[in-house]
């Protein structure tokens, strides 16, 4: 209101352009339309290699050790869905002629059989390069993610969209520099992560696939998209959840608005749905000439989504479906189930303009809340925390976050061996660990969640509010 | 030469009786101290089988309880069978192959049939073939049909049956003598139904086995009834004895025994009578030193009439039955993959990928692959 101020404010609107470009001066030269050819990885790839060298170190020399046997027993490592002696077993049941879903034995897919009748020998191998390739899609998904941040935070800054007292919020490449690599590391060199690969868990493959989806996503491709993730859908059934920010992604990348009236979405829609549901059709068909049956459908997908199977994990169905009564099991069962897919609508609704981090979101609410999650899951969504390092000044729960993760982490063999093998305790104790490890992951993406929207706020309405005559004011969540 | 003639007459003698080795089963089946009885009953006949010449790698003695070193043994390291201490059937040399809680029903079904895991060692098992004469001794608690193991298992009579008929027809004994010492014994060889199988009871079904003397040093009966003369009987024996299986039956009648013991031979082929004790008891081999050299052509010949004279049962030769199966242990095959993808599917999937691929990443790279 007083001229002071705006004259002021005009200065430094000038100053500040100055100084941001000053301080951004990316290397490579701006194209015309702001779009960068694909960096090529030699400038990291010292470093990555490294990297990769010390996690098939690290994994190797569990392999090798006597921990291999006791970690393939551990529930926390693997599922039913996801165990090797299963995958093993099943083999062994079609080489003697069986069907290998007969029984409760196997319930991955046929196409995992496939994968495996010719590389069981190599097992190992195989894992290792699973856990190298979702590391090295990562890198390059979060790499190419950031290009367009930050391009998309250049035009929103010469388009003079951000409030004066903001600029502390804005990123630069430098900060953002080495975020693939530590993506890449945190995945990696997650103690969960490696558990998972020497347990020669499947879930290992479920992230591979998961990580090229996202890869192919970003990159922009629709129908690599479709086919990786229905693959994934194959796999596990969830990721059909990721459809709704693969979508989002897709109509931004084109450019094209979330307008209901307009038939270029109608038709990008129509297109990535029809490529999705064929490859599935496809791969559903062939999983049935593999064996030339059915009866994967209600071994795979009837048991993730009925859960006959109560063994003990870090989930949150086994204790509730071993005492719940038999007439409200379908009802609660229903529940549980939508309670993974129902985050989908109000969180793309929230979200639409930031896929990426919805895709995040959706991994942890799958990790969270599936039928059998193992700690695999939890690493895959735990490994794109770099890529919010940012948001850390309104992050409030880190503490309680991770000291939740790591107590309970380091509570769970402890207390299942009180339970099963001193019989000094019994299930309530494990469940109770099991619900502190899903709150603190609950608190770690609700939390995330709050940092990422309100720096959203802050970038539209600035950072320090100000009432109409210049006096600070604060603003109160009711 | 008259002694090379009467080699070369009676050389039909050395093949009369079909037996070439003689194994013993010998099994106690009852735990706790006031069973004395039942481990001194087995260690006797041990004694005795082993003094007439059975190898203790030819015995298999399972005692499911250690009397000789139980805490309420006023002489521990001992096992007397006569009151007053007389004789000690414990003695320095015993051989005890399965011991305390190793005697199970299972345990026993395994040694008698061979089904044993590999890594059994040899001193527990039956590695009995089919020119073996075998004697089998049970004794413990027992009733109508069954016999009681270690006080919380029992083994029927058609079990036992059937485990005999498994034997038969693994080809692992020539003949079987089976002796039981408990109540009601004789209930227990009442279902057999293989051939060559001769079985003696110590009381009929209905009546009970009782025990013989009571020693006020030790505090228990030492001895069952039926054994305690069956030791008497076996004392008199030597290696060179020619008492037959009749007067074996004629051990502990009913005025010593105060239960009737009881024998079946019907389905023995050769004649009791004609059967000597030694022939299970012993392991009586006939050596005959000559300088000479036999001729065994026209033993041959006179050998194969006597299966034909004999009638029922035609014995087929049999190759020797693995018992320790040696070969499988050190040669492990690699499991060989039976199954294999049908071809239509590794061409449709691989059809599907390339189309991806070229799809996404067009049709120039064709030309570098190719």
């Amino acid at each position: 209101m007083q001229p002071h101020t705006v004259k002021h404010g005009q200065f430094c609107s000038l100053k500040v352009h100055f100084v941001v470009y000053k301080q951004l001066n990316f290397p490579t030269p701006l194209s015309r339309d702001g779009r960068r050819a694909a960096a090529p990885l030699s400038k990291m790839a010292a470093p990555l290699t490294l990297l990769f060298l010390l996690a098939v170190t690290v994994r190797a020399a569990l392999f090798n050790s006597s921990l291999k046997e006791l970690i393939s027993d551990r529930v926390e490592v693997v599922s039913p869905l996801t165990a090797w002696k299963r995958v093993i077993e099943g083999l062994a049941l079609l080489d003697l002629g069986v069907s290998p879903y007969s029984g409760d034995v196997f319930h991955e897919t046929p196409l995992v059989i496939y994968l495996f009748h010719f590389v069981v020998d190599y097992a190992e191998v195989t894992f290792m390069l699973a856990d190298l390739i979702t590391a090295g899609c990562l890198y390059m998904a979060v790499k190419d993610y950031n290009k367009q941040v930050f391009r998309k935070q250049k035009f929103a800054l010469e388009a003079d969209r951000y409030p004066l007292d903001c600029l502390e919020l804005i990123r630069s490449p430098k900060e953002m520099h080495y975020i693939p690599l530590k993506v890449a590391m945190f995945y990696l060199l997650n103690p969960f992560t490696i558990l998972s690969c020497v347990a020669r868990s499947t879930c290992c493959l479920n992230n591979a696939v998961i990580a090229l989806f996202i890869l192919s996503t970003i990159k922009g491709n629709l129908l690599l998209s479709a086919v990786f993730l229905s693959l994934a859908t194959y796999q596990c059934l969830y990721p059909l959840v990721l459809v709704a920010p693969a979508l989002l992604y897709l109509l931004q990348h084109q450019y094209i608005p979330v307008n209901f009236r307009r038939p270029n979405f109608w038709w990008l829609v129509a297109q990535y749905l029809f490529m999705f549901g064929g490859s599935l059709l496809v791969v559903v068909c062939l999983s049935f000439f593999l064996l030339g049956s059915w009866d994967f459908l209600s071994s795979v997908y009837g048991f993730i989504l009925s859960v006959p199977d109560l063994t003990p994990n870090i989930g949150l169905f086994w204790y509730f479906f071993a005492e719940m009564f038999e007439h409200f099991r379908l009802f609660f069962l229903c529940v549980f189930q939508i309670n993974v897919f129902f985050y989908t609508i109000p969180l793309s609704l929230k979200l639409k303009d930031h896929p990426v981090f919805l895709i995040f979101m959706q991994l942890s609410i799958i990790s969270i809340f599936k039928s059998y999650p193992t700690v695999g899951d939890s690493a895959l969504y735990l490994s794109f925390l770099p890529v919010w390092t940012h948001l850390h000044r309104f992050l409030r729960n880190i503490f309680l976050v991770s000291c939740l993760l790591l107590a309970s982490s380091l509570l769970f063999p402890v207390l299942w061996h009180l339970w099963i093998y001193a019989g000094s305790a019994n299930s309530n104790f494990y469940y109770a660990i099991t619900l502190v490890f899903n709150v603190a992951q609950i608190l770690l993406v609700s939390d995330y969640f709050y940092a990422f929207l309100r720096r959203e706020h802050h970038l539209t309405y600035g950072l320090y509010l100000k009432r109409k005559d210049g006096s600070e004011a604060a603003m109160v969540l009711k | 030469h008259t002694a090379g003639c009467f080699i070369t007459d009676n050389v039909g003698q050395f093949f009369s009786s079909g037996h070439t080795n003689n194994w013993a089963v010998l099994v106690c089946t009852s735990r706790f101290w006031f069973n004395y009885r039942h481990v001194a009953n087995t260690l006797s006949v041990y004694r005795s089988v082993k003094r007439l010449g059975i190898p203790d790698s030819h015995i298999v003695l399972m005692l499911a309880d250690d009397m000789a070193c139980n805490h309420r043994n006023p002489k521990p390291a001992t096992v007397f069978s006569h009151k007053n201490m007389e004789l000690n059937v414990y003695g320095d040399d015993v051989e005890v192959d399965y011991r305390g809680y190793e005697v199970t029903v299972e345990n026993f079904l395994r040694v008698l049939t061979g089904r044993l895991p590999p890594s059994t060692p040899r001193s527990k098992r039956l590695l009995s073939d089919d020119r073996s004469n075998i004697l089998i001794y049970l004794t413990g608690h027992g009733g109508n049909g069954f016999l009681k193991f270690q006080d919380s298992e029992e083994i029927s009579n058609v079990e036992l049956a059937d485990a005999f008929e498994q034997m038969w027809q693994k080809r692992r004994y020539n003949e079987l003598l089976f002796i039981i010492d408990t109540c009601q014994g004789a209930s227990m060889y009442e279902r057999f139904y293989s051939p060559n199988l001769m079985a003696l009871a110590s009381s009929q079904v209905g009546e009970d086995s009782l025990s013989h003397q009571p020693d006020v040093g030790i505090g228990v009966h030492l001895m069952d009834r039926y054994t305690f003369y069956l030791l008497e009987f076996l004392e008199d024996i030597h290696p060179a004895s020619k008492t037959c299986m009749n007067d074996l039956f004629k051990v502990c009648p009913k005025s010593q025994c105060v239960s009737t013991p009881g024998h079946r031979t019907d389905l023995f082929l050769r004649d009791p009578g004609s059967v000597l004790v030694t022939d299970f008891f012993g392991s009586v081999r006939k050596v005959e030193i000559t300088m000479d050299s036999i001729n065994l052509t026209s033993v041959v010949s006179h050998r194969k009439e006597e299966p034909a004279a004999n009638g029922e049962l035609q014995k087929e030769v049999y190759s020797y039955s693995d018992q320790l199966p040696v070969s499988e242990i050190i040669h492990q095959k690699p499991k060989q993959r039976d199954w294999h993808p049908p071809d239509g599917f590794i061409l449709g999937l691989w059809t599907l990928i390339l189309l991806v691929f070229f799809q996404t990443y067009g049709i120039k790279h064709l030309k570098h692959i190719f």
